[in-house]
């Protein structure tokens, strides 16, 4: 898709940055508040401001815009709410040929990991979800939190100094 | 102290896989391997709760019509910013121009009326298709104003008050007075106090006090009495005593609109009574059937006039 002739009031237009952007953005967003309700509610306030403000915003610049719209609507809305995020387990594939012993202690970790995730920072989480569930890299973190790909990669490094602690011993 | 500690992006570097081989061996052999590794494999398997893409955008697509609804349609500028201010400074010259001259213009229209009150409170009543002109900066010094068609005015007292028209002056000191000026016709009813009037077609004067009227009919000065308060028409009626038949079918055509064809009556026949502003085929009938004409619609808003066959 050619960035500078496609007008984001195309309605097209509009429907590729909603496919493309749209999940990450919610994810974000989910991250940092553990609210799935809160994080479409912000999604979609985001996209009706793009809409709204189609003639202004070249394509190039819709994904920076919708973060920025959503990031600050969370600082908004947000305030330091102990946060609770729910990750769905996914059952290890081909699960078959492991003994239950095995799949019961990955559950129990799986769990553990998750209270954990949720106690981190928010700085360390979303930068360590966005890598780990969405399979961003770091430059595209760095993108979407706003912060350079150094920065990234020392707050994955401590949030993963943070979990280990956390976490204790096995 | 191992180097995943001390160096702040050891750890995302090996998660990136972007670690040298001999760091990853130095790794793989601290007994913090195992657990990292075992964090990362199990936060690779979890997932972000499933969210519905199409129903969340279905309900941005119906915000955003809702909006559009509400909002105004989104427009292309044709007039740029700066013509704005172009038009703005013309009208605020127009203003300050209109102020600096004083001039004050009110003008009706077919079947309007108007009332208007001079600076310095008297009033005017303005018949329709009429024009009045003044300049009401230092009125109370120069207390004059210039009239084409019909009005009313109640003078408060002061200097001179001074009415000029096409076809005379007129002046007064404190007065009620209606004054009819329109092309080839002056006439002039006192109904308070005293009025000096000089005809321009034949330089007569006359001064009228309470109940007298005056006109000009083909160079010709009329004097007559009259009993009312105050013209008719301020009632919605127009009355008339002795006027000419041109005079009574302008008076017609101002108050509703209308032309006449006059060309197969004659004019000069003089009409005595009043029509009424409310009701034109109820006007028509008590302008003409006395004066036995018949009239019939020709053409949009053109009325012509025959003389009734005995």
């Amino acid at each position: 898709m050619s960035e500078k002739t496609k007008s984001v009031c195309d309605e097209k237009t509009y429907e590729w940055i909603y496919n493309n952007y749209s999940q990450t953005l919610r994810n974000f967003i989910y991250y940092k508040c553990g609210d799935t309700q809160q994080a479409e509610d912000i999604v979609q306030n985001a996209f009706v401001k793009l809409w709204n403000n189609c003639s202004k915003i070249i394509l190039g610049k819709a994904k920076s815009y919708l973060y920025t719209i959503s990031k600050n609507e969370f600082l908004n809305e947000v305030a330091h709410k102990k946060i609770q995020l729910e990750h769905q387990v996914y059952l290890a594939k081909g699960s078959t040929n492991e003994s239950p012993e095995f799949l019961l202690e990955e559950q129990e970790f799986a769990i553990k990991l998750k209270r954990v995730i949720a106690n981190l920072p928010e700085k360390q989480r979303e930068v360590f979800l966005l890598s780990r569930i969405d399979k961003k890299k770091y430059s595209e973190i760095s993108e979407i939190v706003g912060i350079t790909i150094k920065a990234v990669e020392k707050r994955m490094s401590q949030a993963l100094i943070t979990l280990r602690e956390q976490i204790g011993n096995i | 102290m191992e180097s995943h500690l001390t160096d702040n992006t050891f750890l995302a570097r090996w998660i990136s896989g972007d670690l040298t081989p001999e760091e990853l061996e130095t790794f793989k052999k601290t007994k913090d391997y195992p657990i990292y590794k075992k964090i990362n494999d199990a936060s690779q398997t979890l997932d972000a709760p499933l969210y519905n893409k199409l129903e969340l955008f279905e309900k941005i697509q119906h915000e955003n019509a809702i909006q559009e609804l509400i909002a105004k349609p989104k427009v292309i500028k044709l007039i740029p910013n700066w013509a704005y201010g172009v038009a703005a400074s013309i009208v605020l010259a127009f203003g300050v121009f209109y102020f600096m001259n004083g001039q004050t213009h009110f003008e009706t229209d077919f079947s309007e009326q108007l009332a208007i009150t001079l600076p310095d409170f008297s009033k005017v009543q303005l018949n329709a298709n009429s024009q009045l002109d003044y300049k009401s900066r230092q009125w109370e010094n120069n207390r004059e104003l210039t009239l084409n068609g019909e009005a009313f005015f109640d003078v408060e007292k002061g200097t001179s008050f001074k009415v000029n028209t096409t076809e005379g002056t007129i002046e007064v000191l404190g007065t009620e007075f209606n004054i009819t000026a329109r092309d080839n016709y002056f006439e002039v009813q006192c109904f308070e106090g005293k009025v000096k009037v000089i005809s321009s077609a034949t330089n007569n004067e006359a001064i009228l006090t309470q109940g007298k009227a005056f006109r000009i009919v083909n160079n010709n000065a009329e004097v007559w009495d009259f009993i009312l308060d105050e013209p008719n028409w301020l009632q919605g009626e127009s009355t008339f005593n002795k006027t000419p038949l041109s005079e009574v079918m302008t008076s017609l055509e101002n108050q509703f609109e209308i032309v006449f064809d006059k060309s197969k009556i004659d004019v000069n026949k003089r009409f005595t009574g009043s029509f009424t502003h409310s009701d034109i085929k109820l006007a028509l009938k008590t302008v003409f059937a006395p004066m036995d004409i018949s009239y019939a619609a020709k053409g949009k808003n053109t009325i012509l006039l025959v003389n009734s066959i005995k």
